[in-house]
């Protein structure tokens, strides 16, 4: 069965022309030989057949976990954003998603575990917050760069944090291409800080005017943004980290926007809550991988 | 040639097989499969389609992960029983969202329970959960082999799919049959259904619309299930939520439960929501391509787990087709799934 797996890798042209050979062995089978042809110059088929040890080699190599600093949602996450997952946190507003966001920012930028790219669509990011995130943790484990002045080190942390701003689903998808491009030319030059969190900073408010209606044309680009979404994370060992809204469901209750298709996207879903005038969050985990789901956990967002 | 005329005709009446002969073919050629619970109500065998359909969180993912377990653990291994078909599975992840760590979870903890049942039956001294490095080595052997039997493969867009069966299809005709796929996956076949809904049927695009998209799947599917009999387990989430309508479906709707007064049908209003969220989006061919459909639900209630601080949701799972009238209870647990009643 290890025999599978060689078969692919080298933009799946060695499988396709596996294929080739023995379809045009048998000429009376014209519409496969037409439709192969057709595959091998489209070469559509970029994948290749894993098998169980190399996927759990993989992910134990290359795909770790990125804690976000703020302990209960650590807890409940089992250690916080894994890479190659997407994670959504959804809440009412003013339930303080905006700022797990800017924690899971500020954290991997002190512990120096790479590149940040944040990507904001209702100009919640503010750099003043990220600083004060950092001074409050910054008189801890800090290898490198002790030597330096204070206002030094705080600026190599904030180099590392990436903010574009994106207005619409199309700056969105054009954001994500060139993030794609530069992360493949990359590959070549080795050295530097690698990307390991993207952070869509309400992704619902990009998506939710468009998927109304009765044209299938808004749904079908959520779905393409959520598996180019996964596909970068997969690929390129990124976490990535987005955040939606509450709509009402009827009864006065509230459910998570973006309707049931949104539902089958995203790896781990948390709900979180927070009581009006307290720092004290609530967090319960919808859907989660590995771990069960309907736990929850309280965490304190400092002020 | 009036001879020949005549033998002909005595020719064709004569017997291919018996009826015994027949079935003790088919028998052994595509045995029947039982799947752990709660697939195991209805009869199942390789050249099968079932179809696991239910809402997000209702745990049709973690059914496919139990069957891939049974499959790919070996009947018997060092003198240890399991009880698994030693074949290999082929997943196919439409969602991009397999864990490979859940699958190493559940397969681990079967392992080890097998391990652990064998040593009491045997009445070893050591039953206190501690094990020595042979027995850990010999655990972790058996675990990389029935690793290396689960194939997996991911697609992020409908002409990957198609490459995908199209390669798979290629892979098992140069494969032992012994070893070869006995058990196809696929989690989430709507997965694409926004997408090639919404691509527009150019004529350079060969006319991908959803509708030849899906004949060509179903055609992939079929030439594979000729050439390797294999037990196919499709996954399907719903695409409307419960309670939305369109305009039309509501009048639709509306003006049936006028007409044959609802009330006394005794549907309750949950019921009636469910049914409008599991409404087919699928196209006819893949729908006549099914042979068997379970529909899966979480109910509210709640049952205490053994940990006393964790309350487990139940599930329900509904076979609808062969239509059975009992609604099987069941929640998961970290090795599998429990049953309840």
């Amino acid at each position: 069965m290890a025999a599978a797996g060689g078969g692919g890798g080298g933009g799946g042209r060695a499988t396709t022309s596996g294929c080739g050979l023995k379809r045009r062995y048998s000429p009376h089978d014209k519409e496969e030989e037409t439709m192969n042809q057709d595959q091998s110059s489209k070469e559509d088929w970029c994948g290749r057949l894993w098998n169980g040890m190399d996927l759990l080699k993989d992910v134990t190599e290359n795909k770790h976990v990125l804690p976000t600093g703020l302990e209960g949602i650590d807890t409940l996450l089992g250690g916080g954003l894994r890479q190659g997952q997407l994670t959504e946190v959804t809440g009412p507003s003013s339930s303080g998603k905006t700022q797990v966001c800017l924690h899971s920012a500020s954290h991997v930028a002190v512990k120096h575990m790479g590149v940040v790219m944040y990507l904001d669509t209702s100009n919640s990011f503010s750099p003043s917050r990220i600083a004060t995130i950092i001074d409050g943790t910054n008189d801890l484990s800090d290898q490198r760069g002790f030597d330096l002045p204070h206002k030094e080190r705080l600026k190599t942390m904030m180099r590392s944090i990436v903010c574009k701003s994106v207005f619409d689903i199309f700056g969105m998808f054009e954001v994500l291409h060139q993030l794609e491009v530069s992360l493949l030319n990359d590959k070549v030059k080795s050295g530097g800080r690698k990307i390991c969190l993207l952070i869509v900073d309400s992704i619902s408010s990009l998506l939710a005017p468009i998927i109304g209606g009765k044209y299938p044309q808004g749904r079908s680009m959520m779905i393409s943004v959520a598996m180019i979404l996964k596909k970068l994370a997969y690929k390129h060992n990124l976490s990535v980290l987005v955040t939606n809204h509450m709509v009402s469901a009827g009864n006065g209750a509230v459910k998570p926007a973006l309707g049931e298709s949104w539902k089958a996207v995203p790896h781990v879903r948390l709900v979180i809550s927070r009581v009006h005038g307290s720092n004290i969050c609530t967090a319960t985990v919808l859907k989660h991988t590995l771990l069960a789901s309907g736990r929850t956990a309280k965490f304190v967002v400092p002020s | 040639m009036a001879a020949e005329a005549g033998r002909d005709p005595r020719a064709w009446l004569a017997v291919d097989e018996t009826a015994a002969a027949f079935l003790s073919r088919l028998l052994s050629s595509r045995p029947p499969i039982t799947l752990p619970p709660p697939l195991h109500r209805s009869p199942l065998r390789p050249g099968n389609v079932v179809e696991i359909a239910g809402p997000s969180n209702s745990g049709k993912s973690h059914l496919l992960l139990m069957a891939a377990v049974q499959c790919i653990l070996p009947k018997e291994w060092e003198g240890i029983y399991f009880g698994g078909l030693g074949r290999a599975v082929m997943y196919l992840d439409l969602d991009c969202r397999f864990d490979v760590l859940r699958l190493a979870q559940i397969l681990r903890n079967r392992i080890a329970e097998g391990c652990r049942s064998a040593h009491l039956r045997n009445g070893d001294p050591e039953n206190d959960g501690t094990k020595d490095e042979f027995q850990c080595s010999l655990e972790n052997t058996l675990f990389s082999d029935c690793m290396q039997r689960f194939l997996y493969a991911r697609c992020c867009n409908s002409p990957e799919f198609i490459s995908a069966l199209k390669t798979v299809k290629s892979q098992s005709r140069r494969e032992v049959s012994s070893a070869g796929i006995y058990f196809v996956m696929i989690d989430s076949i709507g997965a694409f259904y926004w997408i090639d809904r919404g691509s527009q049927p150019a004529r350079e695009n060969k006319g991908r619309t959803l509708q030849s998209i899906t004949e060509s799947v179903v055609h992939e599917l079929r030439k594979l299930l000729q050439l390797q009999p294999a037990l196919v387990l499709v996954t399907k989430a719903p695409i409307y939520g419960e309670g939305t309508t369109t305009a039309n479906d509501f009048n639709r709707v509306s003006s049936k439960y006028i007409l044959a007064d609802s009330t006394g049908l005794g549907y309750s209003r949950q019921e009636e929501e469910r049914t409008l969220s599991n409404r087919e989006y699928m196209p006819s061919i893949w729908q006549s391509f099914v042979t068997h459909r379970i529909n899966l639900q979480v109910e509210e209630a709640e049952v205490p787990s053994v940990l006393e601080s964790e309350v487990l949701p139940v599930h329900t799972s509904e076979w609808v087709q062969p239509y059975l009238k009992t609604k099987g209870k069941f929640s998961i647990m970290d090795d599998g799934v429990s049953l309840i009643q």
